[in-house]
């Protein structure tokens, strides 16, 4: 029904296949949408949110997919301007699931504020002290960013491309790309490293607060470098899942690899940098504020030393190893789980710093807080995966994504026009 | 007919920019802010210029002055009066939130009749001429058939003009049966008319006191006036003074004390004879005081000698012979010492032998009616009436259970400003002595569990709405107060005083003979006499005459036998209700200045200030020792049914370590049936697991908790 | 943050609250709620969705039986001067719309409700949870809103407030002076709606730098700590208590340490 719209010879499942699995993952969207209107129309009384929780299960998934989708403008970086040619063969990929999940953070942000039509406050009486300051204008500067980095693979659509007006405005947008990638990059690392910030200036929260250079604590660092570690490796995780779920190769061996291979160093060189800041937070930063490590790791039912150690040793250094090992990348297997873990480290670290650090009693004479979110809270935070799948399902559908596709799967052409 | 794509595109682009370039973009969000800023359903108060109007706070017995903010008629904030003799600007949780029950859900709007069964919520609106005409129509069949008797009054209070009136009438009418809500100041009176032959009231001079001795007195917990008293325990901080709190339960002034000495419960009486052992042994007594100022001294001490010895203390109250000791050498050696009794708020009577052990300290070290010590304050006039203010106080602990076996015939009761049905204590007896009451009239301004099972009601303004002169509890130097109207009636209510006015008048002669009044107003000015003068323009009258009488009548001798000529039937040790075996805790209520638990329910401000550990969504939390708890196999949080002989209640548990072992505390003032849904429905009321604990001695009540189990639910 | 001022006359208003004469009686709460028109819930029990601009805690010295000691604490926000009392209080420099203000003529951190868009980073931010977030719209029953006052919004859902030092007095007292000609304004004529409701006369409320208020002195006292001050938050509230497990209470400290 909708072959004329299909890329070139590509070879895509049957129209009401395709309606199925739409309606499926499009069921999920509404169910998360039916929370939103209730957290806008009835307020954020909908959510197990509470004063000791003002920042909860949403500013954790906000900050968790804008570091996985670091991908985008790492390898961004990576292809454009370290000029690693060989992946532009997933860059789109990249920049799709980049658009995702900074608009799905969007959407997330829009929800957790108490007065969303004031929003726009944040850049109307900016505070320019303010973290989240930073993070809002990089932020949508970035969004914005990617969508013109998404436009010229929507423009190659079949139909769309058959019209010379959007054919010429595709190749020229094509041409200027490493412009928008490069101030991509640039407002990445800002925001990224905002983010971190967020928590890391805290100096009321003996355990979110860091020392650092400026107005920059350590965690503004470690977040742009995790973001840019972890972020490739769910770029190659979720390029894996397609893989399997449409049954074809996608991306070349070596392509994945390479992507694999600095994401492994990276990661490395991060968990090193990460385990610095954390001697250097227990031996320094904490006593001064009468704080003992295991005061943030005991007399709670669940923040216990483990988090700490599958954070940095079973999520950080083990990834970190696999990737770095030829054999360890090379293995289907070994590829695969250590994007699991490193994905894991990445959200971890972030639970931590949101969640934890609302837990823990900063006087003395307060207790842990411990929390759980309401479905409400829950049905919005699926609802950007269930979004990100109907959107890649789309662009896979009826873009092409994948310029190795043809050649890795020539039997599946679509025979003529 | 073409639209060209440059064409479309220039369009498109040019109306993006056209349209951000109007004002139409700007002026909607400027709009969105301001809107999300006034939405229409977030109230607006209008704005207006302050004034200021002085009155006084009838809430509890405290007798605050209260200085009311008033915006364009609307009161917006109640404060205390700075310089005020009874609180100097300070006031309580309680006072502050008078506004919510003056504006609150639950006032009663105009009279109403009962039309559906007893208790059902169905009435109809009366007019007052048609309510008023229906009880002296009532009140006069009565009469006619000589059952005159038979009809009796509630009253939460017994000071002042409007009781007086109360009283009035009831003279006039030919019952006796006007009875004050039960309290400590029972067991205060009888105390000192059986010890010294006068007519009147203990109060204790705490703020002058350099040592205070309290048998579990909450001292800070709305205990007497209360924030007077809370005033009262600063200055004692400040000036260095100690107080010692004796009581089983580690409460706010126990907290605060210098020392708490846990004491098993219901011993306190032995405690104060064991130390007045010490004291006459170690011949420490004030002698001159003893000689000239009391009588049957060696009576008391050779009762004490033999019966109270320290050993025996010990066993007795749990307190360690030391500690006895030292207490008694303390004491006797303070310069202004003072033993305190009533416990709690004072919402018990107490035995007689409690307060005569009590007062038995005090009159050993003399500082009875002496600066920081006990005066005994006698029933003063301040208001004086043409003809003669009958004294027709009764024993109301005897009411419900004498209406209940058939003994008392009570054929029409009024109730006024008390919530009998909520407060008095084994609830369920008092129910099915109010069910056999055929007519109940209610005077009540709000919708609480009495006026809720009464059939008329008619009902009195807020007191933010009308006058009424005000009487601090229990200050050595009385106080007396004007409550002014701050708002004009909000409703179609009517002043109590000038509804029993109207009834007499209704009535006709002779009744109406004794009421020559045309309004409360005017009877009052016309009742204060010279001292309206003051009374009206400074807002309160203190009478330091009073407390000079009192030094000067001390030749009235202390009898330290309370005239009893067997002094052990004085002090017999009370055993508690309920089957040891089957009810092997003790229950035992406590106070706090969080919740009220007096005729006024707590309003929302109020139950917002109650901790988590005592109130949980609609479930009361009891303290329990973890020890006990552990033996119980109970944790923090779990359910639980507290049972006693006269009923029994879910709770859930709250491991309290400053609580005895082997009891459960459980906070007086929750589990209101009536009221709105910010109190209504929360926690359980532990009147209905308490009964009464008549002391021999007295005819008192002394209950001062029951026995318990606690099984896990 | 307003630009610095280098009038030496700023104010710095603070509290002495004294924990030996603090009853735990609640009236602080209250006067609070009442001044300030704070909303209630029919169930006000789940103490973490519960306005209380002024809570009062109750601390344990955590022994047995019986020798169990109870503190009460009341805890407004500390109005925080922040490091170097540059005003860099925790919450303010936090807020990304400047919703929440440092004011350096009276060292008071402000509030602005219809600035704020509920980010609630400030309230991540404060140690002290001494903010609370408007979770509902504010209800009052039939009738009841006629007691509230005109001197201080009512607070839309969605957005964060705190104690503001009860700052509508002061403009009210500033306002006075004005208009009588005077430039300054006495202790007494501004005073918190908490202070001055306390029974026990537990609360001091005054000028910390003016030498002729009593919190002057107070605030030297040697039982006088503050909540946490390790973390260079600089809270304008002293407390007193001549017992030192309460003082050791107000911050934390390692285990070795005396
Ligand atoms: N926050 C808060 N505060 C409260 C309450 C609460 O629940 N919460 N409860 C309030 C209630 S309802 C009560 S009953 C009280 C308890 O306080 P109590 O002192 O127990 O009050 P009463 O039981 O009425 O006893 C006072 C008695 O003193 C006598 N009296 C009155 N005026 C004078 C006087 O001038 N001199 C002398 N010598 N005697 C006088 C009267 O006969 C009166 O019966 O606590 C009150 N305070
Ligand atoms: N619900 C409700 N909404 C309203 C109104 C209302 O009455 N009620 N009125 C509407 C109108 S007419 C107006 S003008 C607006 C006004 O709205 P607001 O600006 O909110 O008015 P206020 O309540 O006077 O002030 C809010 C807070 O500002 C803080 N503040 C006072 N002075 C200063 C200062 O010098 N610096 C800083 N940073 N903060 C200060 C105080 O702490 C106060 O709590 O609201 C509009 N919306
Ligand atoms: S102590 Fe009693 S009289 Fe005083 S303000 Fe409180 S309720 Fe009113
Ligand atoms: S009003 Fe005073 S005594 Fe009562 S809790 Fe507050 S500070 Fe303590
Ligand atoms: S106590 Fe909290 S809200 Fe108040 S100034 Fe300090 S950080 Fe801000
Ligand atoms: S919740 Fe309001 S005051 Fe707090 S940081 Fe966000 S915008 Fe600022
Ligand atoms: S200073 Fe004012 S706003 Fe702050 S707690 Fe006290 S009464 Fe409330
Ligand atoms: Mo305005």
């Amino acid at each position: 029904m909708d072959s004329k719209i299909i890329s070139g010879e590509l070879k895509r499942c049957s129209t009401w296949q395709f309606a199925l699995w739409i309606s499926a993952a499009g069921a999920v969207l509404l169910w998360g949408v039916y929370a939103m209107l209730l957290c806008w129309f009835k307020g954020l009384n909908q959510t197990n949110m509470n004063d000791s929780y003002g920042f909860a299960l949403w500013i954790w998934a906000d900050l968790a997919i804008i570091a996985l989708g670091g991908g985008a403008f790492f390898t961004g970086f990576l292809r454009y301007i370290i000029g690693k040619d060989e992946l532009k063969n997933i860059v789109n990929y990249a920049v799709i699931i980049g658009f995702i999940c900074y608009s799905s953070a969007l959407i997330i942000l829009g929800i957790d504020v108490g007065q969303p039509i004031r929003g726009w406050f944040i850049f109307w009486h900016a505070n320019v002290h303010s973290m989240l300051t930073e993070v809002a204008f990089c932020l949508t500067c970035y969004l914005f960013v990617l969508i013109i980095e998404y436009i010229p693979i929507i423009l190659e659509n079949r139909r769309i491309d058959n019209i010379p007006f959007f054919h010429n405005l595709g190749h020229n947008m094509h041409s200027i790309m490493a412009v928008f990638a490069a101030t991509g990059v640039f407002l990445s690392f800002f925001h990224q490293g905002s983010l971190g910030g967020v928590s890391g200036v805290l100096f009321g929260r003996p355990f979110a607060y860091r020392e650092g250079v400026l107005i920059w604590p350590w965690t503004f660092f470690l977040f742009t470098w995790s973001a840019a570690a972890c972020g490739p490796c769910f770029t190659i995780l979720i390029t894996k899942i397609t893989e399997k779920i449409t049954g074809k190769r996608l991306v070349k061996d070596n392509v994945i690899e390479l992507l694999a291979k600095i994401s492994g160093w990276m990661i490395g060189t991060y968990i090193i940098a990460k385990i610095i800041d954390t001697v250097y937070w227990i031996k320094v930063t904490l006593p001064a504020t009468g704080f003992g490590l295991m005061d943030f790791y005991s007399n709670n039912p669940f923040y216990g030393i483990w988090i700490l150690v599958l954070e940095i040793v079973i999520c950080g250094i083990l990834p970190a190893l696999i990737l770095i090992s030829e054999k360890g990348r090379k293995n289907r297997y070994g590829l695969i789980i250590a994007a699991i873990l490193a994905v894991l480290g990445v959200c971890i670290n972030r639970w931590v710093l949101v969640l934890q650090v609302m837990a823990a009693p900063v006087l003395t004479f307060e207790t842990w807080q411990m929390y759980f979110p309401s479905w409400q809270e829950i049905a919005t935070t699926i609802l950007p995966l269930a979004y990100g799948i109907i959107i890649i399902s789309f662009s896979y559908r009826y873009l092409p994504v994948f310029p190795q596709e043809k050649e890795l799967n020539p039997w599946t052409i679509n025979g003529g026009k | 007919m073409k639209i060209g794509r440059r064409s479309f595109l220039s369009l498109g682009i040019g109306g993006i920019a056209g349209i951000m370039l109007s004002p139409l973009p700007w002026k909607l969000m400027d709009d969105s802010a301001i809107w999300t800023q006034a939405w229409p359903w977030t109230p607006v108060p209008p704005k207006g210029e302050a004034t200021y109007v002085n009155s006084a706070c009838t809430l509890c017995p405290g007798g605050c002055g209260i200085s009311v903010r008033k915006i364009n008629g609307r009161a917006v904030k109640i404060e205390g009066i700075e310089g005020h003799p009874v609180n100097d600007g300070g006031i309580c949780v309680l006072g502050l939130s008078g506004l919510q029950l003056l504006y609150g859900p639950t006032r009663i709007r105009f009279p109403f009749k009962r039309v559906g069964e007893r208790g059902a919520g169905k009435w109809s609106e009366i007019s007052w001429e048609e309510a008023i005409s229906e009880v002296a129509q009532k009140l006069g069949d009565l009469r006619k058939n000589g059952q005159s008797e038979s009809v009796a009054c509630l009253s939460g209070n017994d000071k002042g003009t409007v009781p007086a009136l109360f009283k009035r009438f009831f003279s006039a009418y030919g019952s006796s049966n006007f009875m004050r809500i039960p309290s400590v100041s029972d067991s205060y009176e009888l105390a000192v008319l059986r010890s010294s032959g006068q007519k009147a009231q203990l109060a204790f001079d705490i703020e002058n006191s350099d040592f205070i001795l309290s048998f579990g007195s909450g001292i800070i917990e709305g205990w007497g006036s209360p924030v007077h008293m809370i005033r009262a325990n600063s200055i004692v901080r400040k000036a260095g003074g100690k107080i010692i709190q004796i009581e089983p339960r580690l409460s706010n002034t126990a907290a605060k004390s210098d020392k708490w000495i846990p004491i098993n419960p219901g011993t306190e009486y032995a405690l104060a004879l064991g130390i007045a052992n010490v004291i006459i042994l170690k011949s420490l007594f004030n002698k001159n005081f003893v000689d000239s100022n009391t009588s049957e001294f060696n009576k008391f001490a050779a009762f004490v000698k033999s019966v109270y010895s320290i050993d025996n203390v010990e066993k007795i109250t749990g307190i360690k012979k030391e500690t006895i000791e030292a207490l008694a050498l303390e004491f006797a050696g303070a310069a202004k010492p003072v033993a305190v009794c009533g416990r709690g708020q004072g919402k018990v009577q107490g035995s007689l032998g409690e307060v005569m052990a009590v007062q038995a300290l005090n009159a050993l070290v003399g500082n009875i009616n002496k600066k920081g010590g006990v005066f005994t304050v006698s029933d003063h006039r301040y208001f004086t009436l043409p003809g003669s203010v009958p004294d027709a106080t009764k024993l109301a602990n005897h009411f419900t259970d004498e209406v209940k076996s058939g003994k008392y015939t009570a054929a029409v009761l009024f109730v006024y400003e008390s919530n009998p049905l909520y407060s008095l204590s084994d609830s369920k007896s008092v129910r099915e002595a109010f069910a056999k009451i055929p007519f109940i009239v209610s005077f009540s301004s709000f919708m609480d569990e009495t006026a809720t099972n009464s059939d008329l009601i008619l009902p009195n303004h807020v007191y933010l709405e009308r006058y009424e002169d005000v009487y601090a509890a229990s200050l050595p130097i009385p106080v007396i107060s004007l409550s002014s109207p701050v708002v004009s009636p909000q409703f179609d209510t009517k002043h109590a005083g000038d509804v029993i006015l109207k009834i007499a008048k209704k009535m006709g002669s002779p009744v109406a003979d004794s009421f020559a009044w045309n309004s409360y107003d005017s009877y009052l000015e016309e009742a204060f006499g010279d001292n309206w003068k003051v009374l009206s323009e400074q807002g309160f009258l203190e009478d330091r005459t009073v407390a000079l009488a009192a030094l000067i009548t001390a030749s009235k001798k202390f009898d330290f036998t309370a005239g009893f000529t067997d002094i052990k039937s004085l002090y017999t040790p009370l055993v508690t209700e309920g089957d040891p075996d089957k009810y092997p805790l003790f229950l035992i209520p406590y106070d706090s200045m969080r919740i009220a638990s007096g005729y006024i329910g707590d309003p929302p401000f109020a139950v917002k200030t109650v901790e988590d550990t005592v109130l949980k969504g609609n479930d009361i939390l009891v303290e329990v020792n973890p020890v006990t708890a552990k033996a119980l196999g109970l944790l923090e949080g779990n359910s639980a049914i507290v049972e006693t002989a006269r009923g029994k209640a879910k709770v859930k548990i709250h491991l309290f370590e400053g609580i005895m072992p082997g009891l459960v505390a459980m906070p007086r003032g929750l589990g209101h049936s009536a009221y709105d849904n910010y109190l209504a429905g929360k926690g359980v009321n532990i009147n209905e697991l308490i009964g009464s604990l008549e002391d021999p001695a007295s005819g008192l009540d002394a209950a001062w908790g029951i026995r318990a189990a606690l099984i896990k639910a | 943050m307003k630009e610095e001022k280098s009038d030496k006359s700023a104010k710095k208003f603070g509290m002495v609250i004294d924990l030996d004469k603090c009853t735990g009686c609640g009236s602080c709460m209250v006067a609070c709620m009442a001044e300030n028109n704070v909303p209630f819930k029919e169930d006000e029990s789940k103490k973490l969705v519960s306005i209380t601009w002024m809570r009062v805690y109750r601390l344990t010295n955590g022994k047995s039986f019986p020798d169990t000691e109870i503190c009460y604490l009341p805890k407004p926000c500390q109005h925080c001067g922040g490091k170097g009392e540059h005003g860099h209080s925790p919450c303010v420099s936090v807020c990304p719309a400047t919703a929440t203000d440092y004011n350096k003529e009276t060292g008071i951190v402000s509030q602005i409700y219809t600035r704020c868009f509920g980010c609630r980073y400030c309230m991540a931010a404060c140690p002290y949870h001494a903010r609370y977030f408007n979770w509902w719209d504010p209800v009052w029953p039939k009738g009841m809103e006629e007691y509230l006052s005109p001197n201080v919004s009512v607070r839309m859902r969605g957005v964060v407030e705190k104690c503001s030092f009860c700052f509508h007095r002061y403009q009210l007292a500033k306002d006075k002076a004005y208009y009588e000609g005077r430039s300054d304004i006495g202790e007494n004529e501004y005073q918190t709606a908490c202070a001055q409701a306390c029974p026990a006369g537990a609360i001091t409320f005054g000028d910390l730098n003016d030498s002729g208020h009593a919190v002057y002195e107070l605030k030297k006292n040697k039982n006088a700590f503050r909540l946490l001050e390790r973390l260079q938050t600089n809270p304008k509230i002293y407390y007193l208590s001549s017992r030192q497990w309460i003082r050791r209470a107000g911050d934390n400290y390692l285990k070795n340490e005396k």
